[in-house]
């Protein structure tokens, strides 16, 4: 699927700091043309979240090597064991997630996880947080506007 | 205004690549298995997974290091039957998951392992309103994560334990294309030969080659004199194999210590090389080893 801003005839690109999914598996994705700065918002129900998630891809792209094992299992497995859960990525060091946080983030679905977490360490940062919790995470969603 | 194929990539997720680098990840994982079997059958309760544990014990016996993949993701038994414990914890990092080792050091990896209790049956969603579509489209997924994410090491086999049905062959000829055959396995019962000829029929058309099919439960042996009698009525087994154009490749006598849980970190096979169960399993296992030899 691409996006094409129309007056400008560019092809859009994805927003990798605009991707905020929420934990009931709604998507929502931003493209801007580079052209003319317009930007659109791609939203997607979560039967249509789940058919790009079977993939094991990730929205905003990601290195070959960064691909979580069992990725896509561990992240739908109803019932799966506590290792699995520990699949996803490390947070950086940097950052201390609440419980909550950490809750919340682990509901995203596993596709675009990573691009979530960027996007709310790359706000706590922009802010000179060092602790992401459950009331910063609403900040985020609203700062995405979704 | 330009078309879809005027606009290079996709816009920045680079799904294409992604999914090619996936394809390579798995490529990385079975380029160190020398022979890739699928034992399947049309017709569930003909005793895939007991024959698979113990042509895997079978073939350890034989000298070789063995993995088995649990492609039966709703009805997963292989872990059980091999002695890895429920509870045992996973061990996982980037590089992928560890498989359990089970009897005979065979390396397993099966659904049953990733799941929190015993009793625990394989959901990918607590939402009634999840479709089966969906169910379907996780399954397929769930198979390729639990091949290429497994570190399964150098083997010089690995089993897949198919579910009944002839369904998820499409899922693993697409994953394994280099798959070195199926084996099929049917009881004598006339229902359960009409359900596997069905599964015959379709990998024939697939291309899918056939090793052989193998008549399971095909006699009761009494454990105390060794005389066989017939378990069920119906056609010949080995002319379904002549009909079908595919090798008869043995039968196996009904014994129910070939289903039995390992206790004592052992299979039935290892223990009893010399019994009629034992010398059938062996002959079977040599016809694979034959075919894959001849295929070489």
């Amino acid at each position: 699927m691409k996006f094409l801003c129309i007056p400008c005839d560019e092809q859009m690109e994805t927003q990798l700091d605009g991707i905020m999914p929420e934990e009931n598996r709604n998507l929502a994705m931003k493209f801007k043309c580079k052209k003319c700065g317009h930007s659109i918002a791609m939203l997607t129900n979560k039967f249509e979240t789940e058919f790009v998630s079977k993939l094991g891809v990730q929205m905003g792209g990601t290195k070959a090597e960064q691909s979580t094992p069992l990725g896509v299992v561990s992240s739908t497995l109803a019932q799966g064991k506590e290792e699995l859960k520990k699949t996803a990525p490390p947070t950086e060091a940097e950052f201390e997630w609440t419980d909550e946080a950490k809750e919340r983030i682990q509901r995203v679905p596993f596709f675009v996880r990573n691009m979530a977490k960027k996007t709310v360490m790359s706000f706590a940062r922009e802010r000179g947080l060092t602790r992401i919790d459950g009331a910063l995470m609403d900040e985020v969603r609203e700062k995405v506007g979704m | 205004m330009k078309t879809y194929e005027d606009l290079a990539g996709d816009g920045g997720s680079n799904i294409i690549e992604q999914v090619q680098a996936l394809g390579e990840k798995l490529r990385s994982r079975l380029d160190r298995i020398k022979h890739k079997v699928a034992l399947m059958s049309g017709k569930g309760g003909v005793g895939k997974s007991s024959l698979t544990a113990n042509i895997a014990a079978c073939l350890v016996s034989r000298g070789h290091s063995v993995g088995i993949l649990d492609a039966d993701l709703n009805g997963p038994s292989i872990a059980n039957l091999l002695g890895i414990r429920p509870d045992q914890p996973l061990e996982i990092d980037e590089t992928g998951i560890q498989p359990g080792v089970g009897a005979h050091k065979i390396r397993i990896m099966s659904m049953d392992m990733l799941l929190k209790s015993p009793d625990q049956p394989v959901m990918w969603t607590e939402e009634p309103e999840a479709t089966a579509v969906w169910v379907s489209t996780m399954e397929s997924t769930a198979l390729r994560e639990l091949l290429s994410d497994t570190d399964w090491g150098d083997l010089d086999f690995l089993l897949i334990d198919m579910p009944p049905g002839s369904d998820r062959i499409d899922n693993i000829r697409s994953l394994i294309p280099e798959l070195a055959g199926v084996v099929e396995i049917t009881i004598p019962s006339p229902l359960s030969q009409h359900i596997v000829s069905k599964s015959i029929t379709k990998n024939s058309k697939m291309k899918v080659p056939v090793i052989g099919l193998v008549e399971n439960m095909a006699s009761y042996v009494c454990p105390h004199c060794d005389e066989e009698g017939q378990l069920f009525e119906g056609q010949d087994v080995q002319d379904l194999a002549r009909r079908k154009n595919i090798p008869y490749i043995g039968k196996i006598p009904f014994d129910p210590r070939l289903a039995r849980p390992t206790r004592t970190g052992s299979v039935f096979y290892m223990e009893n090389k010399d019994s009629v169960t034992g010398q059938a399993i062996a002959s079977v296992t040599d016809s694979i080893l034959g075919f894959i030899k001849h295929k070489a």
